[in-house]
């Protein structure tokens, strides 16, 4: 899956108007950052990746850069952000 | 003459029950129990394998296996009529068999939505229709369908499974008057968290904090699935002879705070 394919669904997970989130975003800075955004976040990578990532690492995130950091190489081309 | 029921109310000794989703979890766990109480089974899941697996692990003999996808919704109530036309009459139905989505409903999808219900409710009411026909159902049957602690109580992240449980709950009480008639009895187990594949996957997805809150929220821990087959074993034997349309709670306490 691409990046740009990626951050519209960070917008919609975070109730956000569409073209909102950029790479380098704080997580806190988030009102929609909550434990819920992470179960959703993690069941959106499942679906539409197939990956599993493990919720402690996904809470030590602190940007979305850092959360797109562990999809590995299963996010390319950075367009946005 | 020896009355096993006398002495151990439980014995299934010649009853053939059906159990849906028996390659895992509690599915499996009440097939080998309901084995161990002398039921002929017939298992019935997708995973022919693991089915097969289950089979190897039942005590007694006269068991079968039966692989048979539930989604096709309206091809159970045929397929029961050709079991029961090949194996004889049932006796009792477990419907075991079901997806679990842990989705906050902002990204839940309609797919998924419909993939859940199709399963957990869809196939459960294809299962009734297919039960209660002449030739598939022993006097006397009972039905034991699986809810769930999520559809009695509300849990953030579980709209649509929440959605199908709280539906079987429904389901159960509506099939227990429309039954009663045929002497069929039909109840539904509604379990907490056990530790199956199932559970382990929703815990997968949960923090370590996260985890250790939901453990405690049942007080007496996490289930085990032999504790959901005891109470399946138990509304399925002369124990539940007089009780229809009921919701048994198994949940180390979950519910009661």
């Amino acid at each position: 899956m691409e990046r740009n394919e990626l951050l519209p669904l960070l917008d919609e997970l975070l109730e956000l108007e569409p073209g909102t989130v950029k790479g380098s975003d704080t997580l806190d800075t988030f009102d929609g950052w909550n434990s819920l955004a992470v179960i959703g976040f993690l069941a959106m990578v499942d679906e539409k990746l197939g990956l599993t990532l493990e919720p402690r690492k996904l809470v030590a995130c602190q940007t979305i850069d850092d959360l797109l950091g562990l999809l590995g190489d299963r996010i390319t081309q950075e367009i946005r952000g | 003459m020896h009355d096993s029921a006398a002495t151990n109310p439980l014995d299934l000794a010649g009853r053939a029950i059906l159990v849906t989703g028996a390659s895992s979890g509690i599915g499996r766990e009440t097939a080998l129990l309901l084995s161990q109480l002398g039921a002929h089974l017939v298992l019935t899941g997708r995973n022919e394998e693991h089915l097969a697996e289950t089979l190897q692990l039942l005590t007694g003999d006269g068991h079968r296996a039966e692989p048979f996808d539930l989604s096709a919704t309206d091809e159970i109530p045929r397929w029961l009529k050709i079991l029961g036309a090949s194996s004889g009459p049932l006796n009792g139905l477990v419907h075991s068999a079901g997806i679990h989505k842990l989705r906050p409903v902002r990204t839940l999808r309609s797919q998924t939505v419909e993939d859940v219900m199709r399963i957990n409710v869809g196939a459960a009411i294809g299962l009734a229709k297919g039960f209660c026909q002449k030739g598939v159902c022993a006097p006397g049957g009972s039905v034991v369908f699986l809810s769930s602690v999520a559809g009695l109580t509300g849990q953030a992240g579980l709209a649509a499974y929440a959605a199908s449980k709280g539906a079987i709950v429904a389901l159960t009480r509506a099939l227990a008057v429309e039954f009663a008639a045929e002497h069929i009895r039909v109840n539904c187990v509604a379990p907490g968290i056990v530790t199956t594949e199932m559970g382990q996957s929703l815990l997968a997805k949960l923090t370590p904090e996260q985890g250790a809150a939901l453990e405690a929220m049942h007080l007496l821990g996490f289930g085990r699935p032999r504790d959901v087959a005891y109470a399946i074993a138990f509304l399925l034997a002369e124990t539940a002879r007089w009780i229809t349309g009921t919701v048994l709670v198994v949940d180390g306490g979950y519910t009661a705070q």
